[in-house]
């Protein structure tokens, strides 16, 4: 029998049954958009916690802290004693400080890149110019060229030198007027490239006495948007910033004793990130990646995705045995029919393959409408999930999600064929029962 | 002597019912020559119906060979034996087994979906052979609008869509008034004319004027003219007193 025959057959057979057919069918739609939505507002979910976390970071980035000792103290102390009160299994555990040695190690490791020290400036500051103040992140860092970082630049350059900084797309929103009066209109943002601002360190003496130090800078470069923590960062080298610490604190910080607060790790491929991090923690310190938050809040999801599609599933199961149903009803009204096909010459497998399609058909048609049920439903979910986040949003301060239900071109298509294979699946019996009939007495049957 | 379309050999098909076992066919052998009309005549369960679906390969025999075109039905597999229907035969039904979600025209042509003949042609012999039997004028009528000598004519006109060489027909009268029923057999004997074998199974004595042979089938077992016509008129006698 040929295939379009065959497809001829089955559309005559469905379109004379059109009121089961739909009956049946409905049970598939149900199932399907349940799979289309939930699945949908999984990804949606997924979708907008990594957009939240968008410039999460660099995936070739890894930051290295080191470890003082089991997380006792946290202090620059000497050793932690850890372990249970028994003291039986008590071990004594040495602090893993980012020296320069170390460094050098972690250097070593086969991928690495480059390794860089940073550290924040700890003392209170805050930027100005001219007559507008702002407070931002300034960090240290031990590169002359922020382009080793991955940062780039359109507006100056990324070679950081003594006496100039680079500085963050955002920051320049950061500026306010601390004169403005109520209800004047905020100034803009200044334009900050070439100009020359002030950073101005704090600190207090015993007695409460404000002591200030005044360092001039010129905006040598404005970075790229990068959606994470440049953007609203100012960056210098680290020597300037160890020495505005070590006047704050009023002692003197040795990297070579103490280590480095935090090391920046470059690697040369994004997929090495995890394996190296882990070399890296072997070694005794805090490695993290942005790799290892994505891989887990992905894997979260995709569970998530299961879970929600398992519940569609369960609905398209219970369809699945509907189809069955109406199909071995139909075989049983049929069975004349089955007699006189193989009386014409059918064979068992052509038999088998209109009984077999027409249950697809079933599928198919369930799945289809599944789909635009599906889809819509979803998109009428998007449109008010998001009307009502957005307002959450406004009244919290945030950005407001972007998506709430997603369904990528790939979950229809699929949906459409999952349908019609249950539907084919649950056609599997009744249609070899149809195949096999004996033509004498199917053709006797009353 | 021509050889002959059919050859059955020992032919027997046992059914187990409640524990008995009843003989359908019980040891039956004839030829059957190409070209001609043949009558099967028996009462009901004479096993004449079971001969039928013997032959026309729809059922299994219990032993024996059925030879047709020198080919051997008994050793061949469902699919074999599906391709051989396609290809030699024609059945004709009591019961018309039309499918009446179908149309004249569609149950005509519903046949030739399995044998890959192209769609231009289907409905154009569909509609030649409703002319042959005359219901030109029917072709888009279903099966409940028309009479049963019209469904008949309609079923007679399936079973030549694929060009059979033979036409199986069991008790093509059975549910037709007498001059229905003749218009029917009178068809049958045209096809016979035109150069088909025909073999009907029947248990109406009225319609063996048409057949060119005989064959009488009495308990499973082949008889003479004179031994069923005795045994008949025994048992007429019998249901008289």
């Amino acid at each position: 029998m040929k295939f379009l025959d065959l497809l001829r057959l089955i559309t005559g057979n469905l379109s004379r049954r059109k009121a089961r057919v739909a009956l049946t069918a409905i049970g598939v739609v149900i199932g399907t958009a349940a799979v289309v939505i939930l699945v949908s507002l999984a990804i949606g979910l997924q979708k907008s916690a990594t957009d939240q976390l968008y410039g999460i970071g660099d995936l070739t980035q890894i930051d290295v802290m080191p470890t003082y000792g089991g997380g006792g103290g946290g202090g620059f102390g000497g050793p932690v004693f850890v372990g249970s009160p028994g003291g039986e299994a008590s071990q004594l555990e040495e602090p893993v400080l980012l020296t320069n040695s170390a460094l050098d190690q972690i250097r070593a490791i086969p991928g690495v890149k480059v390794v860089i020290p940073r550290d924040y400036m700890y003392a209170s500051a805050m930027i100005r110019y001219q007559r507008l103040e702002a407070g931002m992140s300034i960090i240290g860092i031990a590169t002359d060229d922020l382009s080793n970082l991955g940062l780039e630049t359109s507006n100056g350059t990324t070679a950081l030198n003594k006496g100039s900084v680079i500085i963050g797309v955002m920051t320049p929103n950061n500026f306010y007027d601390p004169k403005m009066r109520p209800g004047q209109e905020p100034p803009p943002p200044p334009e900050l490239l070439n100009e020359q601002i002030q950073l101005v360190a704090i600190k207090w003496d015993e007695q409460g006495n404000e002591i200030r130090k005044i360092l001039s800078l010129r905006v040598a470069g404005v970075l790229n948007e990068t959606g994470g923590e440049p953007d609203y960062s100012i960056y210098l080298p680290l020597e300037q910033v160890k020495s505005l610490n070590e006047w704050a604190n009023g002692a003197r910080i040795n990297y070579n004793k103490d280590g480095y607060s935090q090391v920046i790790v470059k690697v040369e491929n994004a997929d090495q990130a995890l394996d190296i991090a882990d070399q890296i923690t072997a070694m005794g310190f805090q490695a993290i990646t942005p790799q290892s938050y994505l891989q887990g809040i992905n894997g979260f999801f995709v569970v998530l995705q299961i879970i929600f599609g398992g519940v569609g599933a369960i609905a398209l199961l219970v369809a699945a045995i509907g189809i069955a149903n109406t199909m071995t009803m139909s075989i049983l009204e049929r069975t004349r029919e089955i007699g006189l096909m193989k009386a014409v010459g059918a064979t068992n497998r052509d038999v088998l393959s209109i009984f077999l399609g027409e249950a697809a058909g079933i599928g198919f048609i369930g799945g289809l409408g599944g789909i635009v049920i599906g889809w819509l439903a979803a998109q009428a979910m998007n449109v008010l999930a998001i009307v009502y986040l957005a307002g959450q949003a406004s009244q919290q301060g945030g950005a407001p999600p972007s998506v709430a239900v997603y369904t990528p071109v790939w979950l229809p298509v699929f949906a459409l064929i999952f349908s019609t294979f249950i539907g084919m699946l649950s056609g599997l019996y009744p249609a070899l029962r149809a195949a096999t009939m004996i033509p004498v007495q199917a053709l006797k049957y009353e | 002597m021509t050889t002959p379309l059919i050859k059955i050999e020992g032919l027997t098909k046992y059914y187990e019912m409640g524990g008995t076992t009843v003989r359908a066919l019980d040891g039956v052998s004839l030829d059957i020559q190409p070209r001609t009309f043949t009558v099967v005549m028996g009462p009901s369960g004479s096993g004449k119906s079971s001969l039928l679906y013997l032959l026309g390969g729809l059922d299994r025999s219990t032993s024996g060979k059925i030879t047709i075109n020198d080919e051997r039905l008994d050793q061949m597999d469902e699919n074999a034996l599906a391709l051989f229907r396609r290809r030699t035969m024609g059945f004709i039904f009591q019961s018309y087994n039309l499918i009446t979600s179908m149309n004249a025209l569609e149950n005509v042509a519903f046949p030739m979906q399995f044998t890959g003949i192209p769609v231009s042609e289907r409905s154009e012999r569909a509609r030649q052979l409703l002319e042959q039997v005359g219901l030109s004028d029917r072709s888009h009528h279903r099966p409940s609008e028309l009479s049963g000598g019209q469904q008949q004519r309609v079923a007679v006109a399936r079973a030549l869509v694929n060009n059979p060489s033979l036409i199986l027909a069991d008790e093509p009268t059975g549910n037709l008034d007498t001059v229905s029923g003749v218009s029917v057999m009178q068809l049958l004997s045209d096809l016979h004319r035109s150069g088909r074998t025909v073999l009907v199974v029947t248990h109406d004595p009225r319609m063996t004027r048409f057949a060119t042979h005989k064959i009488f089938l009495l308990d499973g077992h082949v008889v003479s003219e004179a031994e069923y016509q005795s045994a008949t008129m025994e048992m007429a006698n019998l249901s008289s007193n």
